[in-house]
Order: structure tokens, then sequence, then C-alpha cells
């Protein structure tokens, strides 16, 4: 029986892996090293670069999306969206309009919209930033940044709580600043 | 001698390991509903131990194994090498087989996914489920010394610590699945990076095993005074933590386990067809360079049409499409035990009509006799 059990337990060792721990090199020209992975603050795809702040991290998304993000804050996730439209993808008023259906505000004229954006500015051109909160469903709150580009628009959109707005406005801010074409 | 063939060849041990893995099918196949696929699959077929609650038993592993040797004891009695049991041997011969090629698929297959962009090349396969903390030293010019310490070593309490490493690590804890949560209240300055504003909140585990968010706090000791302190890192965190220790920069990422391959895959082009009218996809294809020793050859990979090099195989598996250009994601498999249960079921095959010839004369006879 001893035999047995000796040569079970000998079966046993050498089938068990002991690689838990591995070393190896990589060479810094090999293209792992030029993924976005190895630089996770910047990212970028073929066309565009940013600089993601430091708690947000990378979801899934959908197809429509650029890119997407869970944000952290103490209330829960919010949702971070990136997506790049065709032309003027509807257009300012009527994006800014419909969003604020999405959450139950009145629509606004153009004159007010305009008069309630946050200017900002970043690599790829100047964009209105937008604080869209309806006091009485706080778990709706969005804040919107509509980027024209030459070649269409960029909106960024990040969907929270408006309690912590506190903690996601000034981050969201940085965010939309850092946009830049991929390479510059 | 004698008797130790004896013990191993008794043909209870078959008959004791194949109902019980009978019992850990049915069990597995009960479990994945409440545990997901892939911890089924872990906790019944590929561990050593399964524990039912607080009792352990017999994985699949170890069912297997004791079957493998219960077979191999069983074709050293000598009785058994006789013309009269050609089927027998054979039929033996085809199991033993398999369980080899379970063997290899076991310890040496892997499976992941390849994801390249237009235009960017990738040498590395990530795998679907394994994570590893890559601990990764980015000072020496021309290369990065990466440390990866795997699944296996990540638990609470355990201490990391390698020749490579000029510091230690001290779990405190390890998550299957959690979310940051922004901290209410500020913390002491020994917390660092992740951790010194968000802390990480334990969540029950996912049924499908890639909606987990893992993550792991740990303490660094002995990196001096600016690195000592307790870090947090979550898989697909933006930010990688780095730290610095005796003039060089080490990375530290948590992320699903990387396998380098000696060769890389260019994405030249990503090409998807609809059926004329509809939506459907009649076909995805990439062109891909595969790049070797500085040499370059085109090769398309499409759907049923695999690239198959070095032992892996990559199938065309899915993409992505964004204005900017497409990505490609190719399933990669390497499977060294791909052939065996087709070659041991033919064989199987094979010495089951064997026996059966064999025993066909004596079947006939004894039929014609009752008939008389």
């Amino acid at each position: 029986m001893l035999k047995i059990l000796t040569i079970i337990g000998l079966l046993f060792l050498f089938g068990c892996n002991n690689n838990d721990i591995q070393t190896y090199r990589i060479s810094k020209t090999t293209p792992s090293n030029q993924t976005p992975q190895q630089h996770p603050s910047h990212k970028a795809t073929s066309s565009y670069a940013w600089d993601t702040p430091s708690s947000w991290i990378e979801s899934a998304g959908h197809s429509m999306r650029l890119a997407s993000f869970s944000v952290p804050t103490s209330v829960g996730d919010g949702d971070c969206s990136v997506i790049h439209l065709g032309g003027d993808g509807g257009g300012l008023v009527a994006n800014i309009n419909r969003w604020r259906g999405q959450i139950g505000l009145p629509a606004q004229s153009g004159q007010e919209i305009n008069a309630s954006a946050i200017k900002g500015s970043s690599k790829l051109g100047a964009y209105d930033m937008f604080v869209l909160i309806n006091e009485s469903k706080p778990e709706t709150a969005m804040l919107a940044s509509i980027l024209p580009l030459q070649s269409g628009t960029l909106f960024i959109k990040l969907n929270f709580h408006s309690d912590v707005i506190s903690e996601v406005q000034s981050d969201f801010k940085s965010f939309c600043s850092s946009f830049s074409s991929a390479g510059h | 001698m004698k008797r130790l063939i004896s013990t191993l060849s008794n043909p209870k041990i078959f008959v004791y390991t194949i109902s019980w893995m009978m019992v850990l099918v049915v069990l597995g196949t009960l479990a994945q509903r409440d545990m997901g696929l892939f911890d089924a699959q872990q906790k019944y077929f590929s561990s050593w131990i399964a524990w039912l609650g607080p009792i352990p038993t017999p994985g699949g592993r170890i069912t297997m194994l004791l079957m493998f040797v219960n077979m191999m004891f069983f074709m050293l009695k000598p009785a058994l090498w006789t013309w009269k049991k050609i089927g027998i041997i054979i039929t033996h011969g085809g199991a033993i087989l398999l369980l080899i090629g379970g063997g290899l698929t076991a310890w040496f297959s892997a499976e992941g996914t390849m994801i390249i962009e237009e235009g960017a090349s990738s040498n590395y396969v990530v795998d679907s489920h394994l994570k590893e903390l890559a601990i990764i030293n980015t000072t020496p010019a021309d290369y990065d010394q990466v440390t990866s310490v795997n699944r296996n070593q990540l638990f609470d309490n355990n201490s990391i610590h390698h020749e490579h490493l000029p510091f230690r690590l001290e779990i405190i804890e390890y998550y299957k699945n959690c979310k940051p949560h922004k901290r209410t209240s500020p913390v002491g300055g020994e917390y660092k990076g992740l951790a010194q504003n968000y802390a990480l909140i334990r969540f029950d585990d996912e049924k499908e095993d890639n909606r987990n968010q893992p993550g792991i706090t740990f303490k660094i000791i002995d990196a001096g005074e600016s690195s000592n302190g307790i870090y947090s890192l979550v898989i697909g965190q933006s930010v990688p933590q780095t730290i610095h220790v005796n003039n060089s920069t080490y990375t530290l990422i948590l992320r699903n386990q990387r396998t380098y391959l000696p060769f890389e895959l260019e994405l030249i082009d990503f090409k998807k067809v609809l059926h004329p009218g509809t939506g459907m996809a009649k076909s995805f294809s990439s062109d891909v360079n595969l790049i070797e020793d500085g040499i370059s050859r085109n090769v398309l990979i499409q759907m049923n049409e695999p690239l198959r090099h070095r032992g892996y195989t990559f199938y065309q598996s899915s993409f992505s499409e964004a204005p900017g250009g497409d990505t490609t994601i190719l399933s990669a498999v390497k499977n060294y035990g791909r052939l065996f249960p087709y070659i041991s079921s033919l064989i199987m095959s094979l010495g089951l009509l064997m026996h059966m010839l064999v025993k066909l004369p004596k079947l006939l006879r004894t039929k014609s006799g009752r008939v008389a």
C-alpha cells in the first residue's frame, strides 16, 4: 500500500505546475510595448488620443462608442461614453434638448443653451460642456461635451448621480481637454 | 512487483473511477447553472481535489490519473497478451491514448485571444480567464524585465518575493469581483496610488467569469520609505501603478495572463462582407502579415480557414468597428492533444471490432447449439 501511495504521490508532484512566478524579457521594440495597455493613461484609437483620469476604468461599451469608462464615485459608478458622429451629429441645440428630455428637463432655446455652455479647449479645438441636472431625478445627472471637428463631431457624455458632481466634474473637464489627434 | 501489478491493475479501480467521473459530470453540470461554466470546470474537472462543502473528494485530474495508472498496469498483466485478447489490448491502448491526450490538453494547452487594430501588430495572446500580477522593470534601455505572478499565488495573506524583485509584496486581499469606491474620509499616508482615494469593495461573483472585475490590495515592503505602502489594483485600471526602487522603475499591473509568442501578426486589413440588402454577416476575414525572424509573409485568416503556426491555431473570432479603423479579434488555441480523441476513437473502434470478430465463432456456436 505504501508503494502505491508513493507512486501516486510522485505522479502528483510531477504533474503539479510549479511555474507560479515566471520571469521573462520583452524587447521594448516589440509591438506589445506600443499597445495602449502598456501606457494606459494615454489611450488612443487610430484617430484620437486622450488621457484617462487615474480612477476611471475602461469598460466594454458597445459598437457605437469609441470608448467607454466606468467612473467610480462614492454613491456608485458613473458611465462615460465617447462617440464620434459624422457632420454635426444633429446639431448642438437638438442634442442638448434631446438629453434634457431624457432626464425630464424642458427644452431650451438656442440662446439659453449657448449661455449655459462652459467653454473648454483641447488640441482638437474648442468644445462646449454642459451640466444637466434634474433635482427631482438626481440619479440621472449628466455632464456632456460637444467637440466639433472637421471630420464630424465628438460627443463625450458622463451619466452620474448629482450628489457627487464635485467628485467627477474636474476629471471630466480634464478628460475632454486632453483629446488630441493620434500620434500628437 | 507482482503484487503491485495485481493491486494497481484491479478492474475495480476502473469501475470506481469511471463511476466517480459520472458523478462529477452530473455535479459539474448542475453546478454550472449557479457558478458559471468556467468555475464549474475548474472546481470539478480541472482540480485535484473537488470540495463538496467541507468534504474533500477526488477531483477530475486525480480520478483520471488513477484511471490511467490502472489501465497501464492492466496492460502489464502477462495473461492479457494472447491472440484471443487482441481486441481488448487494442481497445485499452486506445483508451490510454485518449487519457494521454487529455493530460496533454490539461497541462500544455493554452487558449486566449489576440486583438489587433488595423495597422498595428501584436505578439502575445491574452488568456480569457486567468489573471496575473505583472511587475515590470522598465529601467533597462532595450528590454522590459517582466515578473509574472499567476493566479495560484494571488490569495489573501500570501507573501511574494523573487530574486528579480528588490522588494516583497504581502497580499492583504485578493478580490475575484470588486468595485473601487471613493473613500469618504482621508486615510493614512501608508495608502498610496489608487488605494489613497478608493477602497475596493468585494462583490458576489458573477456567473459569467468575464463579467467579474478582479482586484488586489497589497503591501510593498523593503522598497524604501517613498515606495513602501499599501496599494490597490483592479483589472482594466486606466493608470498602472509605478514605484521607484534603487534607481529602477517598476510598473505593477493586474491583467489577464499573457503568453508571448516568438512571432507577431500585423493586421493589414479587416474585411466584413454582408449578405446583400441585409445587415447579416456573410464572411469576415483578416489580412495579416506573419512576421518571424524579420521575415514577413502575407496570410488571410477567415471563417473556417484558420492560421496554424508553431502549434497555435488562430481563428477569426470577432471584430470591433470604429470610425478610425477596425480591430480584429482572433481566438488563439494551442493544443498538442488535439488529434488524440480522433485517433484513439478509431483505435478503440478497431479494438472492439476485432474483439467481436474473435468472439464471433463462439457466439455463433452457442446460438446454433441453443437452436438445435
